[in-house]
């Protein structure tokens, strides 16, 4: 099922099978040039699928941006120990639902970017981790593999490739912390999700103690289409330091919200007007989050000729992470913003770390009381304070993802936490809106 | 002879300035106290013998956390501690002191016990005749010490071991 | 020895071997990085980021407790930053920490009020509403105060991983993150009480040292635990001449942080409201109480008029009295009663294996070499019921150096979780089995071999030359059950030529039986039930009215190992020194009232001074093995002895059949367990009954 209409100005790579009629389906999969990329894989030295996927310049579709083809080489082939194929489908950041329509669309994709992945570095099982809220998408995905299993494109010696994989689906709880991928591991494993101390990678240490090869749904679903038309098309379709496209999921206040495939590099201004149909009723633009909940927030001026790629983020302080945009017009309040985010990092930190657990709770403790009007002038200081207190210096990404969008909303937006102290409470507020922050 | 009326007035003066101050003390109100035909007066600030504080709702204030005992120069500070169960409620803390003891023949009422309280339970009070001729006297028991329940208040539930607690 | 790693910390030059953590590199620099979660010997965590320091190069701080040294690695630990961090780490953890110092147990020990009071602000910015759970009891000995906890998971970890139990997990997350107990509402575990030691705040704290005082209030008395023969040291709190608490917290003696339930709570059994303060005199059939001069001239004008008769006198000696004591009594067994009828309830077959080993030095293990050395074979006991400090030696030995562990047991143990191979065998299979074993035994480097009494007499001597054919060195250790089962042995509580056994001379018709700290008509193992006395005479030293005292004619009450000084010799054949710890009222060593005995007769020139040191001088000089070093067991260390090398015979003949362990498990001890308030408190003590 699709959420959304297509925009003309897609790149539909991943998700040209969308839309079809029975996409999930592994005919109109093989009807449509599937698992061409693993027969031609399956030809083919390990050695030379990594080559390919690093000259595709195909980086970690997750948030961080690790080049793919490094991750893949650094697993030690030759361990004597069996090795693991796992996929992150445990997409929880706030903005960003790619993953779904990936998985719940075209699911034998994922199947053969594992398949992939398995020859690359001598893996024989995968595991799926799908978030305990994507329920269905667990059946969508059992459903597909039991498909593929039927037919011989999983199980053993594979289509006569004397090539072996088997496939699993793993639900998780219900952690965002489940999504980093160490503590992924350790739910997988069935242990309580907190993460690992790192190194040693999971690259080389990773499942069960066995060398993993660990990356999300979309970094996946892009290897087939690199391994059918070669990584040198792939990487012509992004920037030079990042091929490819990236499934887009514009939220916030556009009026055409969903799930596009852009390549990487498309500007950001054109993708607010023409592909998201401009800002609701008109409005302007207040602030652009690129990547998901964990990023700095960008101011309009900001974003003023910026594009959707790793590079042109990093040059404005922000990530393009895991492309889960959000766009708030004028009337949004940020320090509600900031309030909603923090609300989202206390109730989901792990409680491993001591300034993540204590600092996104008392922030949001703060935050609430002033957003209520109970604020104070050193509050505002106290709560930029707290955020470069967390940054850095916790035991894993998300007391710095609870700390980057906090720091920023208070450093960019300081005029309006003063005014929440002159017009207490929050001036944006208006009456029959929810006030349940 | 200028100088010799000089010193008649000289001597007048002087004798005019002493007086002063006699009659002007004659005015003013008398400070010989007529201890002990009556009370002693005391300041606000005097450290006269310890006085184990209630709150307001008549518990021990009291906690038996020893930071009294610890902080005592002359180690005069005897303290048991005991917990406060369902059925046996003595202070508003989890713990209370079944015996606090001060030996007088030992303290120095420097008031350090008072500074170390950490719930305000020991005060020094204005008490200050501990003289004794017998030194077995002077060690004062929780019981001598504590100060009253304020009057409303509920007393502390003590009700015996296995029933049910006082209501 | 690999090369030495060069770093520098805070500018000093270190150097420290590799794979060494900066923040143990630190401490032997003398530079203290503080922590929360870092524990030695414990798996790594990196949550609490106190240790955060910084490194020239990296980016941003470090947790020193999971960086490795390396090369020409420059370390800071005082910069602003650093404590500018530890500043708000510790500001974090306060906001939810409730600050009840003056009632909280920990007050005065806590780490977290160390740290504060070194690194930590004053004030603190925090003015929302803290979090607060009620306080939960999770069994008898352990209570939880979630909101104190800092969750640094050490006591996760302890259970886990030290224990090999993991009881403890965490449950909820976030700030809400709170230890919880594997049954709910309440534990099911060895209540050793590692998690409440290794708690460096006061959120596990201890149900029988709650509330009872302040840690600076107390004198604290290193012991040796007085229930199994591990030897464990407990330090025990005192105040008031009581007992409050015991525990391990500095590390000292052999245990190094282990104490099990035993060692830590079952102190206790010294103020049961039935222990025996005042002699007791049989008279008219009853027996009563009488002062201490006239149960010790009834004792000694009987002895002198058995004497002067020509009758017969019988000596059972103790499992738990010091050597001191065990010395005297065998000297005046022998000298001044001269008989040859002594002996004590055996609990393993220590006189086989050293008679086997006999010609060779060096081949009986000690308590270090299970954490020490490659490969650990365990025969018949389950060592964590009954000998756990074995046990939890040879987790560590499993958990740090890879130790291959071999289990040859009747029922399932809790080495089976790690064991390299484990056999389950019965009765009279252990040879076979071994011979199995032999192939894989043959390529380990070295072996310790443990064997309890399914291993007697001959199979003992055939043990040994099983363990001899492996051609690599291997080192034995004979489980023996109390506290000084060795020591009694090696002091010669046994018959001399023509001497009776001690199942004879419960039968025999003896003119006088004299007791010391036993209680064989309990029905010893291998002895038939609870026996009718036979002896006319009968004279018991105990703590309590046993069923052996029961039957007395006169009745000594004597001191526990906590109220009196000496040396015990635990199952590794390590001897330790008690020291007293308080005095229970009426109540006096065994030693002294054998000393006063022996005056009472006019015996007491032959026997010499009943002074601790002075007996154990004459053991130095007289028992084989015993020549220790002075400052190690006067330092608080353990002295292994060198036993006997040459043949060992007894008169006689072996008597196999008389061995026999009462196979104790955490929450028995004989008949002292009888008496411990905690052990029969505990929920698993009266499951395990």
């Amino acid at each position: 099922m699709l959420y959304n209409e297509p925009s003309p100005l897609e790149t539909r790579v991943l998700s040209f099978r969308f839309g079809l009629p029975n996409s999930a389906t592994l005919d109109t999969y093989l009807a449509t040039r599937g698992y061409e990329a693993f027969r031609k894989a399956a030809g083919m030295k390990p050695e030379e699928i990594i080559e390919q996927v690093k000259i595709s310049n195909l980086r970690g579709r997750g948030g961080a941006g690790f080049p793919t083809g490094m991750k893949w080489s650094f697993v030690p082939r030759t361990s004597p120990k069996p090795k693991y194929i796992v996929v992150n489908a445990d997409e929880s950041e706030p903005g960003t639902c790619k993953d779904r329509v990936l998985m719940e669309n075209d699911p034998h994709q994922l199947i053969e970017g594992c398949l992939i992945a398995g020859l690359a570095v001598d893996a024989h099982a995968g595991y799926i981790y799908i978030r305990g809220e994507y329920r269905y998408l667990i059946e969508v995905m059992d459903k597909a593999i039991a498909e593929a299993y039927e037919k011989g494109w999983l199980g053993k010696n594979i289509q006569g490739t004397g090539f072996d994989f088997d496939l699993y689906t793993h639900s998780g709880a219900g952690a965002y912390e489940c999504g980093e991928e160490s503590a992924l591991l350790e739910s997988l494993e069935g242990k309580r999700g907190i993460p690992r101390i790192r190194p040693p990678f999971p690259a080389v240490v990773g499942a069960f103690q066995c060398p993993t090869v660990l990356n999300n749904v979309e970094t996946y679903c892009a290897v087939p289409a690199i391994l059918r038309d070669g990584g040198a098309a792939f990487a012509a379709l992004g920037v030079p330091k990042a091929g490819g496209t990236k499934m887009t999921c514009l939220t916030g206040h556009v009026n055409k919200p969903g799930v596009y495939e852009l390549r990487l590099g498309f500007p950001v201004k054109q993708m607010i007007e023409e592909v998201g149909g401009g800002i609701r009723q008109g409005r302007k633009l207040k602030a652009f989050i690129p990547g998901g909940s964990s990023c700095p927030v960008l101011t309009a001026k900001e974003v003023e000729g910026a594009t959707m790629d790793y590079d042109s983020m990093a040059q404005r302080k922000s990530m393009l992470g895991s492309g889960g945009v959000i766009i708030m017009d004028e009337e949004t309040c940020m320090v509600k913003a900031a309030l909603r985010i923090m609300r989202f990092y206390a109730h989901e930190s792990c409680g491993w770390c001591i300034p993540c657990r204590e600092g996104t709770t008392w922030l949001r403790k703060i935050l609430t009381r002033f957003h209520a009007g109970g604020g104070t002038r050193s509050d505002i200081d106290l709560i930029g304070d707290l955020s470069r207190n967390m940054l850095g210096r916790t035991f894993c990404p998300l007391g710095d993802a609870a700390a980057m969008p906090t720091l920023s909303i208070v450093e960019k937006f300081r005029g309006e936490f003063e005014d929440h102290l002159n017009g207490k409470p929050c001036p944006f507020e208006r009456a029959g809106e929810m006030v349940t922050a | 002879m200028p100088n010799k009326i000089e010193d008649v007035f000289g001597v007048a003066a002087a004798i005019a300035k002493g007086m002063g101050v006699t009659f002007k003390e004659m005015m003013s109100p008398t400070v010989t106290e007529y201890y002990p035909d009556e009370p002693a007066k005391f300041e606000e600030r005097y450290r006269g013998a310890h006085v184990l504080q209630r709150d307001a709702n008549g518990m021990e204030k009291c906690v038996a956390c020893f930071l009294c005992a610890a902080a005592c120069p002359a180690d005069c500070i005897y303290i048991e501690a005991a917990e406060n169960t369902e059925t046996v409620r003595i202070s508003g803390g989890e713990r209370y002191a079944r015996v606090y003891n001060i030996d007088y023949n030992r303290c120095i009422f420097c008031g350090y016990c008072v500074e170390a309280c950490p719930t305000d339970a020991i005060t020094h009070g204005h008490g200050f005749e501990v003289a004794s001729f017998n030194t077995s006297t002077l060690i004062k028991r929780k019981e001598d010490m504590l100060a009253p329940i304020p009057p409303g208040a509920k007393p502390p539930v003590i009700a015996p071991a296995g029933g049910p607690a006082a209501h | 020895m690999p090369d030495l790693v060069k770093l520098t910390i805070d500018g000093k030059a270190v150097q420290a071997a590799p794979g060494t953590l900066v923040i143990d590199a630190a401490k032997m620099a003398g530079i203290e990085i503080p922590a929360f979660c870092y524990y030695e010997g414990l798996t790594l965590q990196a949550a609490c980021r106190m240790c955060l320091v910084e490194v020239e190069k990296m980016p941003k701080m470090m947790t020193a407790c999971t960086l490795p040294v390396a090369e020409g690695m420059v370390v800071r630990t005082e910069t602003p930053q650093v404590a500018q961090a530890r500043k708000y780490t510790l500001e974090f953890l306060l906001t939810n920490h409730p600050l009840d110092c003056p009632v909280c147990d920990k007050g005065g020990e806590c780490e977290l009020q160390d740290m504060v009071f070194r690194y930590g602000a004053g004030e603190s910015r925090y003015t929302e509403e803290k979090v607060h759970t009620p306080e939960k009891q999770f069994s008898p000995v352990v209570f939880f105060d979630a909101p104190r906890c800092i969750l640094c998971f050490r006591c996760v970890r302890i259970c886990n991983e030290g224990m090999g139990v993991g009881a403890l997990g965490v449950i909820y997350r976030g700030v809400l993150s709170e230890i919880a107990p594997n049954h709910g509402d309440h534990l099911e575990c060895d209540e050793c009480g590692a998690c409440i030691d290794i708690c460096p705040v006061g959120a596990l704290t201890s149900g029988i040292y709650r509330y009872q005082t302040r840690p600076w209030e107390m004198q604290h008395v290193g012991a040796i635990c007085t229930h199994c023969g591990d030897g464990c040291k407990t330090t025990l709190g005192v105040r008031n001449n009581r007992i409050i608490r015991g525990n391990n917290r500095d590390h000292s003696g052999i245990n190094g942080e282990f104490l099990c339930i035993k060692g830590r709570y079952a102190f206790d059994f010294y103020d049961h409201p039935e222990r025996l303060q005042a002699p007791l005199v049989r008279k008219n059939g009853k027996l009563e109480e009488v002062s201490w001069s006239e149960a010790l001239d009834t004792v000694a004008n009987r002895f002198n008029q058995i004497r002067a008769d020509g009758g017969t006198f019988g000596v059972i000696g103790s499992n738990h009295t010091t050597n001191e004591e065990n010395f005297y009594l065998r000297k005046f067994a022998r000298e001044v009663l001269a008989t040859p009828h002594i002996d004590h309830h055996r609990t393993g077959d220590v006189t086989a294996l050293v008679d086997a080993l006999s010609g060779k030095t060096g081949r009986m293990a000690t308590v270090a070499d299970l954490y020490n050395r490659k490969a650990v074979l365990v025969l018949g006991a389950d060592l964590a019921r009954e000998h756990p400090l074995l046990s939890f030696q040879i987790r560590a030995n499993y958990r740090h150096h890879q130790a291959h562990v071999y289990a040859v047991t009747p029922g399932p143990v809790r080495e089976d979780k790690y064991a390299v191979a484990s056999v389950r065998v019965a009765s009279g299979g252990y040879f076979a089995a071994l011979e199995d074993l032999r192939a894989r035994l043959k390529a380990e480097p070295e072996l310790v071999i443990v064997f309890d009494d399914s291993f007697k007499g001959p199979d003992v001597h055939r043990l040994v030359e099983f363990g001899e054919s492996l051609g690599i060195p291997v080192r034995y250790i004979c489980l023996v059950d109390y506290s000084n089962s060795r020591g009694a042995l090696d002091m010669g509580l046994v018959p001399g030529e023509g001497g009776m056994r001690l199942d004879e001379m419960l039968a025999a018709d003896l003119s006088a039986l004299w007791v010391v700290g036993a209680n064989p008509f309990k029905g010893t193992p291998g002895v038939p039930g609870s026996v009718a006395r036979k002896a006319r005479f009968l004279v018991v030293q105990d703590l309590f009215l046993t069923e052996t005292a029961e039957q007395a004619d006169v009745v000594l009450p004597a001191a526990s190992a906590y109220e009196k000084s000496g040396t015990v010799t635990n199952t590794t054949g390590e001897v330790q020194r008690l020291k007293r710890a308080i005095n229970t009222m009426g109540a006096k060593p065994d030693l002294e009232i054998m000393g006063f005995i022996a005056r009472q007769m006019g015996a007491a020139g032959a026997l010499g001074p009943w002074v601790p040191e002075t007996v154990f001088a004459e053991i130095r000089r007289t028992v084989h093995g015993y020549d220790i070093p002075l400052p190690e067991i006067d330092t608080g260390g353990a002295a292994p002895t060198t036993p006997v090398n040459g043949r060992v015979t007894e008169a006689g003949g072996p008597r196999p059949d008389l061995i026999r362990s009462d196979h104790n498990g955490l929450f028995a001890s004989g008949t002292l367990g009888r008496y411990s308030k905690v052990l029969n408190s505990v929920l698993e003590g009266r499951l395990d009954r």
